[in-house]
């Protein structure tokens, strides 16, 4: 009696435990208070253009800043854009585009319209060779460069005169926007993804590869803006980028920047994923430095972004929403105006960032305050590290489970020898087609309908048949050995026909080390080649004798059981070695930057789930993997929302962190497997039962239950090893303690106050995992201590 | 003239490694008889024991279970076993399992019957080996001779055509080796075919109707049970007398 008391008495701690850490989440949870009233100002003020023409392009000249628009209206202002006057203009065609630079201003527009300004004195080029203007980069103070249609031409002004070269008229695609960073390297961008570069002022231009997903799209504005940054937008709203990256010049790699959160206009806190493109037609950009960029488009749009496209925040604007903005012209990183339809020019000092008035200003170094500030961001991350960890777990113990199968499957190349045409026959076809029928057939008699599998008959047959023939015909030797000449000609044809890959990789010595990374597809063949040539050896000596052979060489002996080789078990061994003998950090960022798992998954997922297909059809089951907005008010409206696939660095982590898991769980679950004595399987075998029912019904329950606490601590290290994934950006609790302390810059609060979290989850999973041992504990069993 | 229920001819094992461990035995077991193969360890009784049901692939020979074969990669090796009782020397229950369930395992997912029926037809096996009143308990809390009890009734469930007995008292303690060969041979007496492995001599002369002595992978000496007190050859005298001392 005196034992059971103290069992009952173990259970109860932890159920009171389970229920004091439930209460304090909850309270936490509720303790979230209401957000004080506020008011939000436009970061925009409106200024007096004296015009109602459209403005098309601005620029900072010297100390004035200049808009150009329709009808050649040209306006002036010199107290950085407060009051503007309008300049009498030497054209009255629309002006499209501008450029500064060398101490040079430069306008273009239609009908070849150039008007050049340099020290004080406009000088006209225009040309009627070239047509409607679309963008001019000035490379000197007196040479430029300029697209129209789908030409670029190169202006240089000698002594001579004005000569206008055509330096570009390869393409059909229309070139947009032009941009030189100095008087050698420039950028060209234009329609279907097209962008082209020059390093020698624009005389040659070389294309450049736009990312893939934008080969049908137009890139509508492009900037120049370092040696190390460069950025493009896209009609529909891509933001890309270039960067130097090693030896290789900007330019020459785009990429697209994930946005990371969308916010709306007016200070809100609710932001929107926003996938690859932001919600809204953009036509312009404008880099105020390398990572604070401007954009700017019709119906309202202005956005400021600090962080290169990641969080993209849209301004509040204090002119009509229909208002189109075409162009900036920015004095330094803050101050600088944006100019629009309708002779609208709006004008900032702090690049349009919204003023929050009526706001208390957070004193971090009040804990109370602090907390307040942090708490929503870390149930965020709590939240956020939940999910993954419930996927990795749910993954890892599925893979676990079938690589351990795997692993201990007793199946040799014996077996496999041995195998005749009518079972290859079951195995291949016969199985996996009653296995897919047996389905509804399970699901007909679940309500009640009795029905057969209709292929049970003629798997009995075939079985029995195959039965027959391995008893009474030999062993086909010649088959057997024909199949391992098949298997050793192709095993070294394929080895042979990769090798050349290899050496083009160019590597000497011991760098070939690397060459699974260089030639993936190479080294898995030649690694598979080599083992089904070393399998079809095996199959080729085949004499009907599986016995061990011993070989003597020299004075040292060797026994070789090449029959006794279990190729299930191969293949397992060489995933768990894989996956063990890697940091799981690096696999994290393998994984997700890498092999961009996320991106490869989210792809062909999205489209799959897609918006319209799901409308109606939306169910739990694919709610896991997508939800849509579907309130057309939104901002986020055809946007996932919710699910797997709605973020590539939440599927890349729960793959990382479940890939990993399941090589580990697979060796306890083996480990588990391997300490059931051997009695308990022929017992279960010695009733009749066969070898899966027996691993089902008496080998595996008992080894879960030895599993418990081992598994129960690789899923502990799951849920801390999950903290990795912040390596890829994904919002859990440690990124977002990382964010915390950009913030408020409270080191020590901050993350304790993560390590609290981390053990909350952890202990309440340690002590439900305690729990499930002690509830699945069998009476005498095992040496427990009490119990 | 009964039926033979089962024949072994010319049985050999060699296990991988090269240890010879029967060398060629042959007996016939008819319907309602029990046999008691004996010898010293490593004769290769249990080998022959396990050979008959396949747990153990004999190398070579016939064995044979109601006249058919059953040692071919043609008949059903599950329906083999199932018609095969074995009780082994460690008795070997299923420790996740309450009593029930142990003896009721075969019944639902070999024989295929329903959850009630197997139970109530494993409480009919219970009560013959005089376990019903411990039905729901663990085999972690039985003692040993409650454990080849219920271990001899999870074979007896499946309704076997002979029960294959491995050395079923030498895991036990003196005192409750009893009341396990009690219930053995009460299955005996209501004509259960059988073989048994065993060292109880006194336990061989009284219930088995014939003895096999086994030495070195070989039958030494066949006969009725009375040759254990008049043995003819050397070796079975001095084993015997080992045994007595």
């Amino acid at each position: 009696m005196a034992s059971e008391a103290t069992i009952e008495g173990a259970r109860r701690v932890p159920r009171g435990v389970v229920l004091f850490v439930s209460v304090a989440i909850f309270s936490l949870i509720f303790s979230i208070s209401e957000v004080s009233a506020q008011e939000v100002r436009s970061g925009w003020e409106v200024m007096e253009s004296g015009t109602e023409f459209d403005l098309l392009s601005a620029e900072v000249h010297e100390n004035d800043i200049w808009a150009f628009g329709t009808g050649g209206i040209t306006i002036i202002s010199s107290d950085d854009g407060v009051t503007w006057s309008e300049v009498l203009s030497e054209t009255s065609q629309n002006l499209t585009s501008s450029d500064s630079n060398f101490g040079a201003m430069v306008v273009a527009g239609n009908n070849g319209t150039v008007l050049l300004l340099n020290d004080g004195i406009w000088t006209d080029l225009s040309t009627d060779i070239i047509g409607d203007i679309t963008d001019i980069s000035l490379t000197g103070n007196n040479s430029l460069v300029v697209v129209s249609g789908n030409t670029a031409w190169t202006c240089t002004i000698n002594e001579g005169g004005v000569d206008w070269e055509i330096v570009w008229g390869d393409s059909a695609n229309s070139l947009n926007s032009v941009s030189f960073l100095d008087s050698e390297n420039g950028l060209i961008a234009g329609e279907s993804g097209l962008i082209l570069a020059t390093n020698d002022g624009g005389e040659t231009w070389d294309y450049r590869d736009a990312p893939g997903a934008l080969s049908e799209v137009d890139i509508v504005d492009i900037e120049y803006f370092s040696s190390i940054r460069a950025y493009a937008i896209s009609e529909d709203g891509h933001i890309l980028k270039s960067s130097r990256e090693g030896s290789l010049a900007v330019g020459f790699v785009w990429s697209i920047v994930e946005i990371e959160r969308e916010y709306p206009a007016g200070g809100s806190n609710e932001w929107v994923k926003g996938g690859t493109e932001i919600d809204y037609d953009a036509s312009s950009i404008n880099v105020l430095s390398q990572s604070k960029i401007m954009l700017a488009g019709p119906n309202g749009y202005l956005s400021l972004s600090k962080d290169g496209g990641n969080i993209v925040s849209r301004q509040m604007i204090p002119v009509s929403n229909d208002t189109s903005f075409n162009a900036f012209a920015m004095q330094d990183g803050f101050r600088g105006v944006a100019v629009g339809d309708g002779g609208v020019i709006l004008r900032t000092e702090n690049a349009g960032s919204e003023d929050f008035v009526g706001f208390e200003v957070a004193d971090f170094n009040d804990f109370g305050q602090f907390v307040d500030y942090s708490k929503e961001r870390l149930m965020d991350g709590l939240v956020a590290t939940a999910k993954i960890v419930f996927f990795g777990i749910l993954m890892g113990f599925s893979l676990g489970i079938i690589l351990s199968m795997l692993k201990t499957s007793p199946i040799t190349l014996k077996n496999v020898a041995q195998t005749n045409r009518y079972q290859l026959l079951v195995m291949v076809a016969l199985v996996p087609t009653w296995a897919i029928l047996q389905v509804p057939v399970l699901v007909l008699r679940i309500i009640r309908i009795p029905i057969e599998n209709p292929l049970d008959s003629t798997l009995i047959s075939y079985r029995e048949r195959s039965a027959q023939i391995s008893a009474s015909e030999p062993l086909n030797i010649f088959a057997i050995r024909f199949i391992g000449m098949t298997l050793i000609v192709f095993g070294v044809y394929r080895i042979l026909s990769n090798l050349d890959k290899i050496s083009a990789l160019n590597l000497d010595g011991w760098e070939h080390i690397y060459s699974p990374i260089g030639a993936p597809s190479a080294v898995f063949w030649i690694i598979l080649g080599l083992a089904i040539a070393v399998l079809g050896g095996i199959f080729l000596s085949c004499n009907g004798d599986f016995s061990i052979r011993d070989l003597k060489v020299g004075k040292a002996e060797f026994s070789l059981n090449p029959w006794g080789i279990r190729p299930l078990n191969t293949i397992a061994t060489a995933y768990t070695d894989i996956f063990r003998n890697t940091p799981l950090l690096v696999q994290f960022m393998f994984i997700h930057f890498g092999f961009e798992l996320g991106r490869r998954m989210q792809e062909p997922g999205l489209m799959l789930f897609n918006f319209e297909y799901l409308q109606g059809n939306a169910n739990f089951l694919t709610d896991i993997f997508v939800v849509y907005e579907t309130d057309p008010e939104s901002l986020a409206y055809r946007r996932p929302i919710g699910g797997i696939l709605e973020d590539r660095a939440y599927i890349s982590a729960i793959f990382a962190l479940g890939l990993n898991s399941g090589a580990y769980q697979c060796e306890t679950i083996r480990g588990a497997v391997a300490a059931i004595p051997s009695g308990q399987m022929e017992a279960g075998r010695s009733i009749g039962l066969n070898y899966m029912q027996s691993m089902r019904l008496v080998v595996m329950p008992q080894a879960v239950r030895i599993c418990i606490p081992p598994l129960g601590n690789e899923m502990v290290n799951l849920v801390l090893n999950s903290s990795l994934a912040m390596i890829i950006g994904y919002a859990e609790i440690t990124r977002q303690g990382k964010l915390i302390v950009a913030t408020t810059f409270q080191v020590f609060w901050t993350w304790g106050m993560v390590l609290v979290s981390y053990f909350l989850i952890t202990w309440t999973l340690a002590l439900f995992l305690r729990y499930l041992e002690e509830r699945t504990r069998i009476p005498g069993l095992g040496i427990s201590g009490g119990a | 003239m009964s039926e033979i229920i089962l024949s072994v001819k010319d049985m050999e094992k060699t296990y991988v490694g090269g240890v010879h461990a029967v060398r060629g035995v042959s007996f016939e077991v008819t319907e309602g008889e029990s046999l008691a193969i004996i010898g010293s360890s490593g004769s290769g009784k249990s080998t022959v024991l396990r050979c008959i049901n396949r747990l153990i692939e004999p190398t070579k020979g016939i064995v044979k279970l109601k006249g058919e074969r059953i040692n071919t990669p043609a008949s059903d090796i599950n329906d083999v076993r199932s018609r095969i009782g074995m009780v082994f020397q460690s008795f070997e229950l299923f420790a996740h399992l309450r009593v029930i369930d142990n003896v009721s395992l075969g019944l639902i997912h070999v024989r295929g019957m329903g959850k009630e029926e197997a139970e109530s037809k494993a409480r009919n096996v219970l009560e013959r080996v005089d376990m019903l009143d411990r039905v729901d308990a663990y085999p972690g809390n039985l003692s040993g001779g409650q454990k080849q009890r219920v271990a001899i009734a999870r074979a007896l469930a499946m309704s076997p055509e002979v029960m294959l007995f491995d050395e079923p008292t030498s895991a036990l303690d003196p005192e409750l080796i009893g009341s396990v060969l009690e219930t053995i041979q009460g299955l005996a007496e209501e004509g259960m075919t059988m073989v048994v492995v065993t060292h109880e001599i006194s336990f061989a002369r009284d219930v088995a109707d014939r003895v096999i002595y086994m030495d070195q992978g070989l039958v030494a000496e066949e006969g009725p049970s009375s040759i254990i007190d008049k043995p003819e050859t050397e070796r079975m005298k001095e084993f015997l007398s080992s045994i007595n001392d």
